[in-house]
Formats: structure tokens, C-alpha cells, sequence
């Protein structure tokens, strides 16, 4: 993003409304900072600008990475979803992705509002691959990760997002031990990440997963989400 | 994708904000599913939502429900907000009855969802948890800012803006009802809940006071 300054009129509207904190006053006109921007659009959407100073730049490569990760807007062309993850338990119903004695751990680098860097992206996923854990393919942020090694490409690792959602499927019994792996690389983060667990609503998968949770110390939410199963064809009825 | 996930704060007003959305499943059912996306996002409007909307158009603060009933494609996630768990399980029955073949997903209170769906006639088939927040906390605006500005998942709201926004209520420029308006246009999802948010400003404002 940036702004044309020949006719931004200096009016401070917009400076608030940037989550990252990039648009300042610079002498007259507004700034964006573009190493703190990650192209999210909110500027240009959202702020009644009376001189329509707001101007969508055409980015390449690797800069276009900051706007694949940080607009909603947008829609992934391989997988036809918007937002920044996968259909994840959205579509469980359906896909069967999650099966019982299975869960599905998401860790979302830079959420909340405090953005992330690839290198950040990269720390973890560096410990996820270690671990033997194989991230979930139509994550677009996947194609971006060595499986084998947790790599980032090199181009991308100073570019910042809005979040990035490290996705996994994981068998049950190894919960115990991911979850300590993923808690253990929380100090090396410049970053902040929030953390989520997915389920098949199945008795013996629940309480497994709550005892695990217990003896890591960690206190699931109380709010959540629920797919109630009206997606057909159900996946146990002959979906793929 | 979690946009709905990790919503902070107190059971109290946690137990009055819940998320209904609607989505197909990319290579199983998406052929063929706008009119039945329209017709889910019919259903919500009955039951009144606080707020409504899909990413492309945005939420009823910017768009029409005609315009965003247009923008609907096989992508689209229409979402709608509610307050009470009685909306909820009936959103939740109109939709068993229309047999959309639409994976529906509630965000909310889980016991509280678990009983909507059982009065329903549904039992959920999975569930998500929020496992809190890890890494360089120091880093996070004020948690009661978070509480507002994490209703849109996406982070498309700024805590400085809610933090303006909640200054201009404290000097009594703006009724918490306006500046919640603001915050809730940035939120395109329409996942942000303007009724929890004011009463979350209120009780900001008047801890304000009070300490004054």
C-alpha cells in the first residue's frame, strides 16, 4: 500500500486505523511504514480518506506474501477458500479430516494483533519437523515449509504478516508430546501465537484429549466451536 | 482458518455472543450451492442477528443484504452474530428442516452450543478449543482492548482505533453505541459482535470513571 502525497490533505484520519501501527505523520502527509505494513487492505477499505490518497500498489514477489497472509479478502486460488488457514473442522461433516484417536492442533503465529515475521513462522515449524510432525497440505503457508526440515525460503524470511496458521493432524497419543514441543519453542518467538485443538465428538477421543490438557496445564476454553453435522454427504456415508 | 476462534473475556458476556456460518466443502458439495447458501443466509436473518455479512461485501454496517447476497460464490462464508442461546437452536432447527447439506459451525459457549444442538434434534460431530494465547505477551494490547478487537479474528481491527474510539466515549464526544459502529465496519467477516462490544466500552468507561 501507499499513499499518494499528492493528495493526501494531512488530516490524520487514517493513522488509528492501520492494526500494525504503519501510517504516521511524516512533515505534512501521512507515511506508511513499509517494513511494519503486511498489506491488509484496512487502510484502503475501511477509512473515509477525503483525498482517496490510498493507492493498492501491484506487489511482487516476495512482497506479495505480506497480502496472501494478511488480507481476508482474498481468495486462495488452489484451495478456493478466503481468510488466512483451511476449511479445517469447518467441513469435518463432510471431509472426514479429523478422525477419532486423531486431532487437529492449529498454531497461529502473530495472532493477536501483534503480526509475524517468517523467521518467527520459521522457529516453529523448524521444531514441528523435528518432532516428525507433517503439516497440512492445502495450507498455503505448507508450501512455503521444507517438511523435511521446517525451512522457509530464504526470500520470504523478513517479510511480516497479520498471522500464519501452522495446520496438522496428529494421533491422539501423541499429544502429550507435541503439545510440550510447541509450548517449548514459545520463548524463542519475537512473536505472541494462539493455539487450538480439534476433535471428532467421540467420548473416548474428548477425554483423552482433556486429561492430556490437564497434565500439560493447559485449561481449554470454555467458548469454542462446534460443527453440528448437517454437511452432507456425511463423510461416514461414502464421502472420499 | 479459526477467524471465529479465541474469543477473550468473562463467561458472562462470552455466554451472549455466538457465530453461525455456514461453508462448502471444496471438491464434496460446493457445485450447485449459491441458491442454498442464499437460503441458509435467509434463515439467519429471520432469527435477527446483531450483525451479518460475508468477506467480499462485508458486514450490514457497509452492504445491503442484497448486496451481499449477490456477492455469494462457492467461497463465500456468510456469517450471522447472536445474542441468546434461544436464536441460536432456532437458526439451528430451520436449518435441520431445510436440509442445505451446508457444514454449519457455531462459535460459542461449548456447553451452551451442546444444548442448542440437543434441543435441536443435532448432535455436533467436531469440536474446536482455544488453548489460550503463548510466546512474547508483553506484546499484546491491554486485555480489555483484545476483548473488543478479537471478535474480528482477522485482527482488521486496530487497538488503537478501539482505543480512540473508547476515549472519545469517555469525553462524551460519542455514545458507545457510535463508536462501536466504527470498529464494527472493519471487521469484513461480520464476525464482531457490536452488542458485546458495548457493553464491554461501557463497563471500560466506567472503570474509567470510577478511578478518576
Amino acid at each position: 500500500m501507499i499513499i499518494d502525497e499528492s493528495k493526501c490533505v494531512g488530516c490524520e484520519a487514517c493513522i488509528d486505523y492501520c492494526p500494525v501501527g504503519a501510517i504516521s505523520i511524516q512533515g505534512e502527509w501521512a507515511a506508511i511504514d513499509r517494513d511494519a505494513c503486511v498489506e491488509c487492505g484496512v487502510c484502503y477499505r475501511e477509512i473515509d480518506c477525503p483525498g482517496e490518497a490510498f493507492v493498492w500498489e501491484e506487489l511482487s514477489w516476495p512482497r506479495v506474501i505480506r497480502r496472501v497472509f494478511s488480507d481476508p479478502t482474498l481468495i486462495k486460488k488452489d484451495t478456493k477458500v478466503t481468510g488466512r488457514g483451511t476449511e479445517e473442522m469447518k467441513t469435518n461433516d463432510v471431509t472426514g479430516r479429523f478422525k477419532a484417536g486423531q486431532v487437529g492442533l492449529g498454531i497461529e503465529l502473530g495472532r493477536p494483533s501483534v503480526g509475524a515475521s517468517f523467521r518467527d513462522v520459521e522457529k516453529m515449524s523448524s521444531v514441528l519437523a523435528k518432532a516428525g510432525v507433517k503439516l497440512e497440505e492445502k495450507n498455503p503457508l505448507t508450501k512455503l515449509i521444507n517438511q523435511n526440515t521446517g525451512e522457509i525460503d530464504r526470500d520470504i524470511l523478513d517479510e511480516r504478516v497479520l498471522s500464519a496458521i501452522l495446520e496438522f493432524v496428529a494421533p491422539l497419543d501423541g499429544l502429550r508430546g507435541i503439545l510440550k514441543t510447541i509450548l517449548s519453542a514459545a520463548d524463542e518467538l519475537e512473536t505472541v501465537f494462539s493455539l487450538d485443538l480439534i476433535y471428532l465428538n467421540e467420548e473416548a477421543t474428548k477425554s483423552k484429549a482433556m486429561e492430556i490438557l490437564a497434565e500439560v496445564g493447559i485449561s481449554p476454553s470454555l467458548a469454542g466451536k462446534t460443527n453440528v453435522g448437517l454437511g452432507r454427504p456425511l463423510a461416514e456415508e461414502g464421502a472420499p | 482458518m479459526t477467524h471465529t476462534l479465541h474469543r477473550l473475556g468473562s463467561l458472562e458476556t462470552l455466554e451472549k455472543d455466538f457465530v453461525v456460518m455456514a461453508m462448502t466443502a471444496k471438491g464434496f458439495n460446493e457445485e450447485g450451492s449459491i441458491p442454498k447458501l442464499r437460503e441458509y443466509f435467509e434463515i439467519i436473518l429471520k432469527h435477527k442477528p446483531v450483525n451479518y455479512g460475508e468477506v467480499m461485501a462485508g458486514s450490514r454496517s457497509i452492504a445491503s443484504v442484497s448486496q451481499i447476497m449477490d456477492s455469494f460464490n462457492i467461497s463465500s462464508v456468510p456469517h450471522g452474530v447472536f445474542t441468546t442461546p434461544k436464536q441460536v437452536e432456532d437458526v439451528l432447527k430451520d436449518l435441520k428442516k431445510a436440509d442445505l447439506g451446508l457444514s454449519i459451525v457455531v462459535s460459542g459457549v461449548l456447553s451452551e452450543v451442546e444444548k442448542c444442538c440437543r434441543n435441536a434434534g443435532l448432535r455436533p460431530h467436531t469440536l474446536e478449543h482455544s488453548l489460550g494465547i503463548w510466546g512474547k505477551k508483553e506484546k499484546l494490547p491491554q486485555t480489555k482492548i483484545l476483548e473488543i478487537t478479537n471478535m474480528c479474528g482477522h485482527s482488521m481491527i486496530s487497538p488503537r482505533l478501539a482505543e480512540r474510539e473508547i476515549g472519545e466515549v469517555s469525553s462524551k464526544k460519542k455514545k458507545p453505541e457510535e463508536a462501536v459502529e466504527v470498529l464494527t465496519r472493519c471487521c469484513r467477516c461480520s464476525i464482531f459482535n457490536p452488542e458485546r462490544a458495548v457493553v464491554l466500552v461501557k463497563e471500560m468507561v466506567g472503570e474509567k470513571s470510577s478511578a478518576e
